[in-house]
């Protein structure tokens, strides 16, 4: 027999209130909170409520100026959607390189923000799209900007009671780039990832965002302002923006990587992303 | 302790099936224990070697990462054995065998579920969209050659 009691969420407000309860977990595709479960990491779960089956999470939307992700929507269905390729390929990129095909049916946007990894790749992809998040409460709803979402490894603003409805993104034509490095290819859990997003509406913005290099994803606007104040951006100025993004790296060693590796690497990859996108 | 056997209906291998699961109960545990379906395996338990890949509502998903009591009755679960009288899949294990694809066996349930998944969707794969496709699964008697040589024979004689 077992402990836990299991709620099948039939709409968002009685998931919040089942959520409410201490020990109460939300749950959708699964596919970090199952591992955690058995590996005995929430010795005090006392009940899973299950928001899969709430379709009102699981869509894709424009909403005048906005695109709204719903939190169910999965990591392939990010990675297929036509309106995000065209608008926000530095999303659909990071969807696509989360695990692999089976965990990517599953998978979904919401709960890769909401377990709050420092290595979870639409963190920084988020972050360069300046996404808000959108929570629904008991006790209303409030939005907040990503890059305020985060306190440290595995903790967000949410509360008792919280779920993730979606995330907005304006509705604008970006470009893009993600780039991650793992023990292989495909299927491996960042050692370090980055992201970046361009954009003109008039003169060039560029966004950059990194994670698995501090508790929390980081966001680098020195080298986002040294971008766009360059005069051209040539060999030299990629050069320069990836030595700030490298010295803004603070990262730890740990079972995944080094400490000396992953500030180099991450001045590489932007490198790389640069190179791709001017 | 409470009796919290959660009852759930869903459909498996074509038909329309009930059965009772504890909330913890992934789809895999439920597939071998409720149902003896013993094709699935479980390799690691946490997403990474695919031996447990499982058709849901036409996609395949880790059945070891999803909870039984999640599915919902429209969902459409379809493990190996569901293909046994499947064309496609006929010809990808008959490809496996003749290749000698097939070394320990753990993993080959899960290899020709993403094969299959791969071969529905792109009936004329190169070397990298079937190293791309496979890529969630992994076979610990390193055959990836031969198991690619299979995929590559199974999609050449479906032409």
């Amino acid at each position: 027999m077992s402990n836990v009691e299991f709620i099948k969420a039939t709409d968002i407000q009685s998931a919040c209130t089942a959520l409410k309860n201490p020990g109460y977990m939300a749950v959708s595709g699964g596919s970090d909170l199952v591992v955690k479960i058995r590996n005995g990491m929430y010795p005090n779960l006392k009940g899973l409520v299950d928001i899969s089956g709430l379709n009102q999470l699981n869509h894709i939307r424009t909403d005048e100026n906005k695109v709204i992700i719903g939190s169910g929507c999965t990591m392939n269905q990010i990675a297929s959607d036509h309106l995000l390729q065209d608008y926000f390929p530095v999303l659909v990129k990071a969807a696509s390189t989360v695990g692999a095909l089976q965990i990517r049916n599953s998978a979904t946007i919401g709960g890769n923000v909401a377990n709050a990894s420092p290595a979870g790749d639409t963190i920084p992809a988020l972050y360069v799209l300046e996404a808000n998040v959108f929570v629904v409460g008991c006790n209303g709803n409030r939005k907040i900007p990503i890059a305020e979402f985060f306190i440290s490894p595995g903790k967000t603003k949410l509360e008792p009671g919280e779920i993730i409805e979606g995330f907005s993104l304006l509705l604008r034509k970006t470009r893009g780039e993600f780039l991650k490095l793992g023990e292989r290819r495909a299927h491996a859990i960042s050692k370090i990832n980055l992201a970046v997003a361009t954009w003109n509406d008039g003169r060039d913005h560029f966004r950059i965002a990194m994670g698995s290099v501090a508790p929390t994803v980081l966001r680098c606007k020195e080298a986002e302002e040294y971008l766009e104040n360059c005069e051209k951006l040539d060999e030299a100025a990629i050069a320069r923006a990836a030595e700030i993004v490298s010295d803004t790296a603070r990262p730890i060693s740990d079972l995944r990587s080094t400490k000396a590796y992953r500030k180099q690497m991450a001045g590489v990859l932007l490198k790389r992303a640069l190179t791709k996108l001017i | 302790m409470q009796n919290n056997l959660i009852k759930i209906s869903f459909k498996l291998n074509g038909n329309q099936v009930e059965t009772e699961v504890l909330p913890e109960l992934t789809v895999l545990e439920m597939l071998r224990r409720n149902f003896r379906l013993t094709a699935a395996k479980e390799g690691c338990g946490k997403g990474e070697c695919g031996a447990c890949t499982v058709m849901l509502n036409d996609k395949p998903i880790n059945s070891c990462l999803k909870l039984a009591a999640t599915l919902n009755s429209s969902d459409q679960v379809i493990s190996v054995e569901g293909f046994n009288e499947d064309k496609l899949m006929n010809n990808i294990q008959q490809a496996f065998v003749e290749e000698g694809a097939v070394q320990c066996g753990f993993c080959i349930p899960g290899m020709t579920m993403a094969s299959y998944h791969l071969l529905q969707h792109n009936p004329k794969p190169d070397e990298h969209a079937i190293k791309q496709a496979l890529s969630g699964n992994i076979c610990r008697c390193t055959g990836y050659r031969k198991i690619e040589a299979a995929v590559k024979k199974a999609a050449d004689r479906r032409q």
